[in-house]
Parts: structure tokens; C-alpha cells; sequence
């Protein structure tokens, strides 16, 4: 085992990685700004929207993935699964903040309201108290094991309520605009330039994703083994527990 | 079917111990009476706003009630290693979950119907010709809250700070439940739209199996440590 303060440091390939996605960034919001065309009703406002949709896709996705790493975890037990579970988690609390920030940006002005009690606010705020709770949930469990497994039932639970914030905009006819890009095929109600605007700013968003994914799993595999450590020379306490259950 | 039977058997433990305690009986009546009471007064005087917060007060009091009836019926097996024996009866962990459902479930219905002719009481108002189909929306919202509840307390019954946890955890996860359940009760005393309301019923049906689906299968791994 290296130093871990030597490991904690960012490897080299990391910081080229964040560099590109920092130019693809700036690339996408230069797109997003100043080259995509207006809207025809909502005008620049419009522009908002590559920021908001792409940010919740990647936060759905996000979240998905905890409960997939999750549920990896309580079929092969393997650490390395819980750690890649909390960092995605992390990064899904984080991007469905960030949607409902955007969307209160963004409603006020086409909507003229910060809030409504429309499904899809409703379930991303679910989504958000969720995983509020899963994070809650690690922070009260010391036993790596049951932590892991804890959370992981959690992450799963919240994901199971996400198909309903997806169809929410079907289910219930409210407010909130209706998906002008339907997954099964059934067409794209979006200006081309438009459409190529949102996914190379949903591609971006994953990069951003992807990058800090890939810094807190380096981070968590040391803190797991700083864990480790710590709890190996202790005369177990759990072991007793072990002989009373078998 | 020896599974099924574990199933009555852990409910039928529950319900004995509970009409022996009668601690879930005395504390969700009378906290969702008052509940209901205090609601009441937020509303004000108004009698229209009143009567189109009927359901949603009612739903707020089971809610409340049913988070105290699943925590108890967890806690009450945390004394002198109940749970440990539980856990060691040679079924499946789902059969002590689904038992301890049906006791919750069986608890929150009846303290619904207990409750429902109080809050049209209190709230005036009329119950009318959909009171088959009120019941139907309670029993079906009640399940859904009782799986989640029970789900969740036997998550947190070992874990520290687990009275505020509990609705931290479940709150955000039953309320689609509770959402779909509010707008069939209101269908139903408000406006008299039976079609509304059944289709809301449906929805709220298909919340329910796909609740029932998750916690039965993760169950196992909630009471494991």
C-alpha cells in the first residue's frame, strides 16, 4: 500500500481529463449562449433550458446508477462497489439540486412561477430528500458492511420511484412542459440545431459527471482503506455478535 | 404454505401483543384525534375550505399514526432479544416482514374507518353514495403506507436517532402514496367523481405493487446486521 498522502494527490491523467472537459464546457455553453438560434415564444430564455434538461438527465442517471452500484454491492459484496455507490450518489444529490435551481431559474420567467406542486418538481424533490436521507443513513451505520448494504437499500428504493418521476409529465397533465424528446421513438418535437445544442451540453454534463466520478472513487478507495486499517487491530466487537447469530 | 403460515403466524403475534399492550391503540387514536383537531383549527372557520380539507386532514392523521404504530411494532421486539429469536425462526425474513405488514396494515385500516366518520364530522363533510369506494382508497392507501413504514423501521430500529429518522427516511418515499390517495378520497367527498377517483385508486393500486415488489425483495438485507 502507498502513501495514502501521496495517493490522495490528483494523478496526472486526471487533471488533463478536467482540463478538456473544462474546454468542452466552455465550447457547449458558447453554443448554448451565443450560437443556437432564439425560440420562437420563449426567445433567449430558451437558452436556459440546455443547462436545466441536461444537468436532470445526468442527474437521473446519476442516481440510477447509485441504486445499480448499490444493488452490485448486495450481490458480490465487494467494497469497490460501495465506494463507486457513494460517489455517484454524491454527484446525483449534487445534479438534481442543481435541476431544481435551474428549473426555479427557468419557470419563473416562461412560467411566472419559482414553484408549482407539478409531478415532476414534486418527484425531483423526492429524489433530492431521498437521497438527503441515503447520505443521513451512511453517516449514522460505523460497520463498513451494514453500512454498505443499508444504503445500498436505500439507493434502490429511491431509484424505484424514479420511472414515476420520468412518466410524471405523461401521467399527470400540469404545468410543467410536456418532453419534446421522446425515448421510444415516437419523434423529436425540437429545432435540429436545438436538439444538437442539448446533447452536446448533455454530453458535457457527463463528462463533468464522469470526471468527479472518477476523483471521489480515487478518494473513497483511500478512505476505505484508512478503514480498514483503523478497525483491523481492534479485537472485534463484532465477532461475538457473529457466534450468538450462527 | 409453510410460509404462509410463518406470515399469520408473526402477524397474529402482533395483533396478540397488541391487544394486550393496546400501546399502539391508545397512542394513534388519540394523536390522530387530536391531529385532526388541531388541523381543524389551522384551517379556521371557513366552512368551504374545511370541508376540501376532509381528506387531506385525514390523511395527514393516518400518516402520523402510522409512522408511531410501525416503529412501535419493531421496538417492542428490540426487548430482551425478541428480534434475535425472530430472525432465527428458520423462514424467510420476508415472511416476518409480510407478517408484520399485515398487522400494520390490518392496525391503519381500521383506525381509517375509525377515523373517517370524525373527520366528516368534524370537517363537515358528507361521506354520500362513494363510501364503498372511500373505504376501498383507505385500505389501499393504508397498505401502501404500511410497506413502506414497516420497511423503514426495521431499517432504522437499531440505529441511532431512529424516532427522527424514520420519517426523514419514509416521508419523501410514501408520497406518491399519500398524493395519489388525498386526490381519490377528494374525488370522491368533494366533487363526487367517482371515474376520477377510480382512476387515481387504480394508480395508487399500481404504487402499491410496485412498493410491495421492492421491499419484498430487499427486505432480507434490512434486518440482516
Amino acid at each position: 500500500m502507498t502513501d495514502p498522502a501521496v495517493r490522495l494527490r490528483r494523478p496526472t491523467w486526471l487533471r488533463v481529463y478536467f482540463a478538456l472537459t473544462f474546454a468542452a464546457f466552455a465550447v457547449a455553453a458558447a453554443y448554448g449562449l451565443v450560437w443556437s438560434p432564439r425560440d420562437v415564444t420563449q426567445g433567449d430564455l430558451i437558452r436556459i433550458m440546455y443547462a436545466h434538461v441536461s444537468v436532470a438527465w445526468i442527474g437521473f442517471v446519476a442516481v440510477g446508477l447509485t441504486a445499480v452500484f448499490g444493488a452490485l454491492y448486495l450481490w458480490r459484496g465487494n467494497r469497490r462497489d460501495d465506494v463507486l455507490a457513494v460517489a455517484s450518489g454524491e454527484m446525483g444529490l449534487f445534479f438534481s439540486s442543481l435541476t431544481i435551481i435551474g428549473g426555479m431559474t427557468y419557470s419563473r420567467p416562461t412560467l411566472n412561477t419559482f414553484w408549482t406542486w407539478d409531478a415532476k418538481l414534486t418527484l425531483t424533490a423526492i429524489m433530492v430528500a431521498l437521497m438527503v436521507g441515503y447520505f443521513i443513513v451512511r453517516g449514522l451505520i460505523d460497520d463498513p458492511v451494514r453500512r454498505g448494504r443499508v444504503s445500498a437499500v436505500v439507493a434502490l428504493v429511491a431509484a424505484a420511484s424514479l420511472p414515476f418521476n420520468y412518466l410524471a409529465a405523461e401521467w399527470f397533465r400540469t404545468l410543467h412542459p410536456a418532453k419534446s424528446v421522446a425515448l421510444d421513438g415516437s419523434g423529436v418535437t425540437m429545432d435540429g440545431t436545438m436538439l444538437a445544442v442539448l446533447l452536446l451540453n448533455t454530453a458535457v454534463a457527463g463528462m463533468i459527471y464522469l470526471g468527479f466520478m472518477l476523483d471521489r472513487v480515487r478518494i473513497g478507495r483511500v478512505e476505505a482503506e484508512l478503514e480498514a486499517a483503523r478497525m483491523a487491530p481492534a479485537p472485534a466487537p463484532g465477532g461475538v455478535k457473529e457466534v450468538v447469530r450462527v | 404454505m409453510n410460509d404462509l403460515r410463518a406470515v399469520l403466524w408473526v402477524a397474529r403475534k402482533d395483533l396478540l401483543q397488541e391487544s394486550r399492550s393496546k400501546a399502539v391503540t391508545v397512542a394513534t387514536v388519540f394523536f390522530s384525534a387530536v391531529t385532526l383537531g388541531v388541523l381543524a383549527f389551522a384551517f379556521g372557520e371557513n366552512p368551504l375550505l374545511l370541508r376540501e380539507g376532509a381528506m387531506g386532514a385525514l390523511w395527514v392523521a393516518l400518516a402520523f399514526a402510522g409512522v408511531i404504530s410501525a416503529a412501535q411494532s419493531w421496538q417492542a421486539d428490540l426487548e430482551d432479544g425478541a428480534l434475535e429469536a425472530l430472525l432465527v425462526w428458520p423462514v424467510p425474513r420476508a415472511a416476518v416482514y409480510l407478517g408484520k405488514l399485515l398487522a400494520n396494515w390490518g392496525l391503519m385500516t381500521a383506525l381509517g374507518a375509525l377515523l373517517l366518520p370524525v373527520a366528516a364530522g368534524l370537517y363537515g363533510a358528507p361521506l354520500g353514495p362513494g363510501l364503498l369506494l372511500l373505504l376501498l382508497v383507505i385500505a389501499a392507501g393504508t397498505l401502501g403506507f404500511a410497506l413502506i413504514a414497516v420497511f423503514y423501521a426495521g431499517l432504522t430500529a437499531n440505529l441511532r436517532a431512529r424516532e427522527s429518522l424514520l420519517p426523514v427516511l419514509m416521508f419523501p418515499v410514501v408520497v406518491p402514496i399519500l398524493l395519489a390517495a388525498v386526490r381519490a378520497s377528494n374525488a370522491i367527498v368533494g366533487s363526487g367523481d367517482l371515474a376520477l377517483a377510480d382512476a387515481w385508486l387504480r394508480l395508487l393500486v399500481g404504487f402499491d405493487l410496485v412498493y410491495a415488489v421492492v421491499c419484498l425483495a430487499l427486505f432480507r438485507f434490512v434486518v440482516e446486521a
